[in-house]
């Protein structure tokens, strides 16, 4: 037996293992990323899409796992379905203080107890060039335009969408804004049976929806979720659509914008957007209550206080609002 | 012995391989959703009609059986499925409890404050808006409700909804439907008289 022979062969294998588990071997090691869980409103995927490609950018070892929901259903993953989501953003900043500034009977502490508002919107209304009388509309005529008979038009389903009852609220406002009662009627109200009534509750323009929200005629299309509203305008199927501003930039849609005192998007006409109010037809959630009033769309943004990251939830917010500052396609805009 | 050593040497490069330099980890370090139990034992299912019925699992399993393809999307746009959905259907659920009467709805609500309404067309499968897999609308195929415990041939876990959850079925597949109705798990069904 050659001693030597065994003694490099031995030497050779400890070299193999000890190059496998170093140099070459610790490339193919993939330690496991910290999954950074974020939850925004359908309108944020967008703009949240590129400040998860900046941050895993700068953090390789995160994955940043977006999953968007409607903005209540997004407060719900944590408060009711106590699942741990370390960035919960939303399109209407009201339901954080009022969904979760409570206690968590899991942990004895409030789900969270701040949040950071970062951007606003306005609804417009959107459309594409084969929308009917596409080269007709403008800021001041919308809505003469969407009331002729042949125009159908899209919302999104107030019972799951803020961009919904936000939707019915314009048509309210603009009501009240041209002093023209038979708007809400002819755009909404009137396509459903029986119609949506408005009614003066203490000076709050009021409708009470149905429980199921079926549109009775082929003028009005009620769709779930606005990609789906969206989808059914660049098809053809709808010719305009109430939507975010951001939304329809963000979808390259063209779009008009409209007054201030009505488009949802001003502080300046708080109590003007506090006259309408919608009223779901049942409470589909039993944390939340079924009416909805008018205030101007502010997002926000919050660190549930169960986070499984929190420091680099905070650090991915901090990205959300600097970013929201500057701006851009899809992006809402920037509060004042 | 020199092919003792060889042996030995191979194994232990193996070894090393095999013990994960090469594995690719999982992309996840955060903590699994909290779960109940899969055994649900103590659930039941509350129907509420001209008379009030209560279920078990194992009742519910013992009513008429149907199968048919199910495929949900959310409201952002996200696709779950497409399953192969095994349950009770609601119209079939109904019956025993006098069925429902045009213009009638049915409220089906689940422990976590979920609440869905179904009109009495949609209970006879109509009024639903469809998709195909491109998520383009298309006409509605002949749909049912479906209470569904086992999904692709396997009980319902409770992260999918179970131990019932409702599904909305087709003969064809590759139909999707708005998942806003499919509510997870559900434990209580109430007709609302016109």
């Amino acid at each position: 037996m050659n001693t030597k022979r065994i003694i490099r062969m031995l030497m050779s294998c400890f070299l193999i293992v000890l190059l496998c588990s170093t140099a070459g071997c610790s490339s193919g090691v993939q330690h496991p990323k910290t999954v950074l869980k974020v939850v925004p409103a359908g309108s944020l995927l967008q703009p949240f899409d590129e400040v998860e490609k900046s941050f895993e950018a700068q953090h390789p070892d995160v994955d940043v796992q977006i999953e968007g929901h409607g903005s209540i259903q997004a407060i719900r993953q944590v408060t009711d379905l106590h699942r741990p989501i370390d960035v919960v953003a939303v399109a209407d900043a009201s339901l954080i203080p009022d969904l979760m500034f409570r206690v968590d009977s899991t942990t004895g502490a409030n789900f969270t107890d701040a949040y950071t508002p970062f951007a606003t919107n306005a609804m417009v209304i959107a459309f594409t060039n084969k929308s009917k009388y596409a080269d007709e509309i403008t800021s001041e005529n919308w809505y003469r335009v969407l009331s002729r008979p042949d125009v159908r038009v899209g919302i999104s389903n107030p019972m799951l969408d803020a961009a919904g009852y936000r939707s019915m609220m314009v048509a309210l406002l603009a009501d009240r804004y041209y002093q023209n009662t038979t708007l809400f009627p002819v755009l909404i109200g009137s396509h459903f049976a029986p119609p949506l009534v408005v009614q003066d509750e203490g000076g709050i323009a009021t409708i009470i929806l149905p429980e199921v929200l079926r549109p009775s005629d082929e003028k009005l299309v009620i769709r779930d979720g606005s990609i789906f509203v969206l989808s059914h305008l660049e098809a053809g199927g709808i010719d305009y659509a109430f939507e975010y501003r951001s939304v329809a930039e963000g979808h390259d849609l063209r779009w008009v914008s409209l007054p201030p005192e009505i488009d949802l998007s001003s502080p300046d006409y708080a109590d003007e957007y506090g006259k309408v109010r919608v009223i779901l037809g049942f409470q589909r959630f039993s944390a939340i209550g079924q009416n909805r009033t008018g205030q101007p769309i502010v997002y926000a943004v919050t660190i549930p206080n169960n986070a499984p990251n929190r420091e680099l939830a905070q650090e991915f917010a901090d990205v959300v609002v600097q970013k929201a500052k500057i701006g851009g396609k899809g992006w809402p805009v920037p509060l004042n | 012995m020199i092919r003792a050593v060889t042996t030995i040497c191979i194994l232990l490069v193996l070894s090393c391989w095999c013990a994960g330099c090469t594995g690719t980890a999982p992309a996840s370090s955060s903590q699994p959703v909290t779960t109940p139990s899969d055994v649900f034992s103590s659930w039941h299912l509350t129907v509420n009609a001209s008379t009030r019925a209560e279920y078990t699992l194992d009742q519910i399993r013992k009513l008429p059986t149907t199968t048919g393809n199910g495929f949900a999307v959310s409201t952002v746009g996200i696709k779950y499925g497409p399953y192969i959905c095994k349950g009770v259907l609601l119209t079939d659920l109904l019956e025993p409890s006098g069925g429902i009467s045009s213009g009638d709805q049915v409220w089906i609500s689940a422990p976590d404050g979920y609440l869905w309404v179904f009109d009495y067309d949609q209970v006879k499968g109509n009024g639903f808006v469809t998709f195909n897999e491109d998520l383009k609308e298309i006409s509605s195929p002949p749909l049912e409700i479906l209470l569904m415990y086992e999904q692709d041939g396997k009980p319902l876990s409770y992260n999918d909804g179970g131990p019932l959850r409702v599904a909305i079925i087709s003969k064809e597949k590759g139909v999707v439907t708005e998942g806003s109705a499919w509510v997870k798990w559900v434990d209580k069904i109430e007709i609302k008289k016109k």
